[in-house]
């Protein structure tokens, strides 16, 4: 089922994964079972990735985070919300990110 | 298969494909490191290099607790670390190990385990498939209860053993499984690896090769010594196992260099000792390689801190050099190390210096090289 992602939100970062940068790459780890296809797989965030996934501190509501990513990054407001919207709900589908009141 | 909008943030990667690996190998880079969480087994087994009885109450009031284990696995994150292997000793004798697992878990460490299976319950399954580990390895001894008990010395473990790999087997949690070629199982060994290919997927792999205990014991070294197959008997396994000849001949060109690059210094570590991982012992003592005892390159953790042990301790371990001739000019130079047991580590268990050649691993290296001539 598609979990429906809103700007009022505020989602965190599972407790089922950890994320952590080696080596200048920035990668999930699961933890628990069931968070890839495979239990042999991690996952990597590019530059835009990691710049969402670390403002998502429990104090921001996507709509927040994507402010901040407009003041700090030079692109245009709407395709920064774009990418943090499709980034959320691919996250959200893997329960790497979950939203903060249910957590 | 097209990519979705979402899927251009992030990459899903299958471990075995990960470019980091590559980039991690290439320079001194702390990827790994073995946690031996005790020394203490319910078996007994006559190879073993270290083994202590599991009511060994002085060895275990020694152990690192799971918040000492905890700090070093903080340290080692720190340093890049990325996987942990738990092994033992029988490492599910410990109370604590659900704690020590979850901790390792919980750090975003991959975590392996090797374990004899017989201490396998349904908890260490339901705590597996929760939280699924890299892999569990499982070590076979024999496939009928009077050789795996021959080898393990342990009246009622086969059982054991089997209960707890099927428990395992049929989780579909990852198992890989592996043999050590001994003398008390070698009449078995066709049957083990034929058990072993029908369990599992994976390639089973069998190892012939017995280094002698960390705590130097007599006794214990001299059965480790009985265990031992000859060079004959090495190469005839190998020779049956197309599989494992194919690697060999495959990897020919690597196994044997005519000429050795650093024929003429006198470094005794050509070896990856310290450079991508290390173990830590059941008591805190940190080494370069699970091996490597010689009192010079230990370094206690309990006194000191696991960056100062990788940053400072370990480089200056690998400074060290020989001035033994016999060794200069035999090992050192020789070609076919690469087929050989010889180390700097093994060479201490064995003579109780760094550097002396061995006679028994020098006539079954000499012996392998024929074999793949
Ligand atoms: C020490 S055990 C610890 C984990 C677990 N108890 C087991 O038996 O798998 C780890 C592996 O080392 C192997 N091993 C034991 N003694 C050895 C020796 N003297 N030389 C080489 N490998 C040895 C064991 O057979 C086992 O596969
Ligand atoms: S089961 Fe493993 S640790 Fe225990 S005695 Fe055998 S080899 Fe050693
Ligand atoms: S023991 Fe013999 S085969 Fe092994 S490295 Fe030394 S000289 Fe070479």
């Amino acid at each position: 089922m598609e979990k429906k992602v809103s700007l009022k939100s505020i989602y965190v970062p599972s407790g089922d994964v950890v994320a952590r940068e080696v080596q200048g790459e920035f990668i999930i780890i699961p933890v628990a079972s069931g968070i890839t296809e495979e239990e042999d797989e991690i996952f990597s965030l590019n530059e835009t990735g990691k710049a969402v996934w670390e403002r998502l501190d429990g104090g921001k509501t996507l709509q927040d985070v994507i402010s901040g990513l407009c003041v700090e990054f030079e692109a245009a407001p709407e395709e920064i919300k774009e990418d943090v919207l499709g980034l959320s709900k691919e996250l959200l589908k893997r329960r790497m990110l979950v939203e903060k009141d249910r957590s | 298969m097209k990519k979705t909008e979402a899927e251009s943030y992030s990459e899903r990667i299958s471990l075995p494909e990960f470019s980091l690996w590559e980039r991690m190998k290439e320079k001194r880079n702390l990827v790994s490191f073995d946690l031996e969480i005790t020394a203490r087994c319910n078996n007994n087994c006559r190879h073993c290099y270290i083994n202590l009885p599991q009511e060994d109450k002085a060895a275990q009031q020694r152990e690192l607790s799971a918040g000492q284990i905890n700090k070093i696995a903080d340290e080692a994150v720190s340093l890049g670390a990325f996987w942990c292997l738990i092994s033992g000793g029988e490492p599910l004798l410990r109370k604590d190990f659900f704690e020590i697992y979850l901790g390792l878990k919980k750090r975003g460490l991959l975590v392996s385990v090797f374990t004899n299976a017989g201490l396998i319950t349904d908890k260490h399954i339901r705590l597996f498939k929760s939280y699924p580990p890299r892999d569990i390895e499982v070590s076979v001894y024999g496939v009928t209860k009077e050789t795996y008990e021959r080898v393990s010395r342990k009246p009622g473990s086969f059982n054991h053993f089997i209960r707890g790999l099927n428990l395992l087997l049929d989780s579909g949690i990852r198992v890989r499984l592996k043999a050590m070629a001994l003398r008390s199982n070698v009449g078995e060994l066709p049957e083990i690896a034929r058990f072993c290919r029908q369990k599992t997927k994976d390639y089973f792999r069998f190892d012939p090769f017995l280094h002698l205990r960390f705590d130097r014991d007599t006794r214990r070294n001299a059965e480790i010594k009985s265990e031992r197959l000859s060079d004959q008997e090495i190469t005839a396994i190998e020779r049956a196992d197309s599989q494992r000849l194919g690697v060999l001949r495959d990897r020919c060109d690597k196994l044997i260099m005519p000429q050795r690059e650093h024929s003429s210094c006198g470094h005794l570590f050509h070896c990856g000792a310290g450079q991508g991982s290390f173990t830590v012992s059941y008591d805190g003592l940190f080494r370069l390689c699970s091996s490597l005892w010689q009192e010079d390159c230990i370094y206690d953790l309990k006194k000191g801190s696991l960056g100062e042990a990788w940053d400072d301790f370990v480089p200056r371990v690998r400074q060290r050099h020989s001035d033994n001739r016999e060794f200069l000019e035999k090992c050192q130079n020789c070609p076919i190390i690469n087929l050989c047991l010889w180390c700097p580590a093994h060479s201490h268990l064995e003579s109780g210096r760094l550097d002396e050649p061995v006679d028994y691993f020098c006539k079954v290296a000499h012996s392998r090289k024929d074999m793949l001539a």
